[in-house]
């Protein structure tokens, strides 16, 4: 099981939920592709057309930026906690 | 048989939300109906009077855009089965949707949107799934195609009830294109459209449009505000004609048609992209009877100090008569005209800053 804490607006796509659960994925990508079958839209707002993750967009794997590792390719395994945040931008 | 018509609708795209006011069709007292997609910006509302739906583009800020309807004017809003996406493999990502045109009358379920990077999207099912335009996407000159300050934005569509497979887009800083075949096949229109920063001040394409204004019963007239000029073509796009005549400026961003007179046309100048505000610092709209030319200074009612900057789809007029004129400021003010621009009245003065103002009737 890999638990996905989620922030901001992506629990308006959850009814509020801040975790939820995937039950295994092989690597970011596939993870972001099951969430948007249960959530319609959370695809569109983590990845862009080229279905790389958000230029503004940051997804830790146990507290690893996932652009240090493999970015959407970044491998998964049970028990791995994620985290998608938005980078800190602004003021 | 449609009932008849007795609102008026405002629409107002902003940094921070769309906002609906509404009105009877004196249009003296306005309702604030709603405030939706609160935090989200909204560069373009649109309403489909053939179906009842309003359509906005949206930018959920980090997480990108998208545009989303709502069948009951906002309350609750649908995101598309299949957004406005570039195919994987040409590198690119829709940064903002500039953009929401209905198709014509015989075509209910059409919709197009224009988006940055510069491309053309159709639906046919009313905004659930969108198709990018290919011979946009793959146009032959494309790799030259350069950005204006807002971005290369597709900001402009034409469409044309008696020539429905003609539609006409303009793009900053690429110019106008015409297609007569749906969309198969594009031809830049930018005969006489002057350019400053080209050794070449006339090239086949590179002009930087910044509105397009039409009124659909006319659709081969089409005003235009650029970067460097106010112009009119009387021959959809074959031959363009500079109108800026007596105006304090040629440099601005929107541009609106009268419903009634269909050579009356309105602008609102700033000084050049230099300080983009403002003739004086005291705003105005300017209005020409003819098709460009003699233009007329309106400005009764508004503020002597007035630094308003109103951005390119920020002004827009209604389908009553006498015509309604209205425009939203950067700063947040919404101002509107029942009078063709002769006298005007505040309606809204601390919005968030507004990008986009439409108007129809309901």
């Amino acid at each position: 099981m890999i638990r996905v804490h989620l922030t901001g607006q992506l629990r308006d796509l959850t009814d509020g939920a801040a975790q939820v659960e995937v039950d295994s994925a092989e690597d970011l990508k596939g993870m972001v592709a099951k969430l948007d079958s249960r959530f319609p839209g959370m695809g569109q707002r983590i990845m862009d057309d080229q279905e790389k993750i958000r230029q503004h967009v940051n997804v830790f794997v146990n507290s690893e930026n996932s652009r240090e590792l493999q970015k959407e390719k970044t491998k998964l395994k049970d028990n791995d906690v994620v985290h998608i945040l938005p980078a800190v931008s602004g003021g | 048989m449609a009932g008849r018509r007795n609102k008026v609708l405002l629409l107002v795209g902003t940094k921070k939300g769309g906002f609906v006011f509404t009105s009877d069709t004196s249009r003296k007292k306005w309702k604030l109906e709603g405030h939706s997609n609160q935090g989200k910006e909204i560069p373009r509302m649109t309403y489909d009077g053939r179906s009842g739906t309003l359509m906005a583009a949206l930018t959920y800020g980090h997480w990108g855009p998208n545009v989303v309807r709502s069948k009951d004017l906002g309350k609750t809003w649908k995101e598309p089965k299949t957004p406005p996406k570039f195919p994987k493999g040409s590198g690119l990502s829709v940064e903002r949707i500039w953009q929401i045109e209905p198709g014509l009358g015989d075509e209910p379920g059409v919709v197009y949107a224009g988006v940055a990077p510069a491309c053309l999207f159709r639906s046919e099912d009313g905004g659930e799934h969108w198709t990018i335009n290919e011979a946009m996407l793959n146009h032959k000159t494309r790799k030259k195609w350069q950005p204006g300050a807002g971005g290369m934005c597709l900001h402009s569509i034409v469409l044309d009830e008696r020539r429905p497979k003609r539609i006409l887009i303009a793009i900053s800083a690429v110019g106008v294109m015409r297609s007569e075949d749906e969309g198969e096949t594009w031809k830049f229109q930018n005969k006489n459209l002057f350019v400053d920063y080209q050794p070449n001040h006339y090239p086949e394409y590179g002009q930087c449009v910044h509105r397009l204004a039409h009124n659909p019963e006319a659709p081969d007239t089409i005003f235009m505000q650029s970067h460097f000029g106010v112009y009119r073509t009387d021959d959809a796009a074959e031959n363009w004609i500079d109108v800026r005549d007596n105006l304090p400026s040629r440099f601005g961003f929107p541009a609106a048609v009268d419903a009634n007179e269909r050579k009356r046309f309105y602008v609102a100048p700033l000084e050049g992209d230099f300080s983009r505000i403002p003739p004086g610092g005291h705003f105005a709209v300017w209005a020409s009877d003819k098709g460009g030319g003699d233009w007329v200074k309106l400005d009764r009612g508004l503020p002597e100090v007035s630094y308003y900057t109103v951005l390119r789809d920020a002004m827009t007029t209604d389908k009553e008569d006498p015509c309604g004129v209205y425009f939203g400021t950067e700063t947040g003010q919404l101002w509107g005209s029942r009078n063709q621009g002769n006298d005007w009245e505040r309606i809204s003065d601390a919005l968030p800053p507004v990008l986009s103002v439409s108007a129809y009737q309901m």
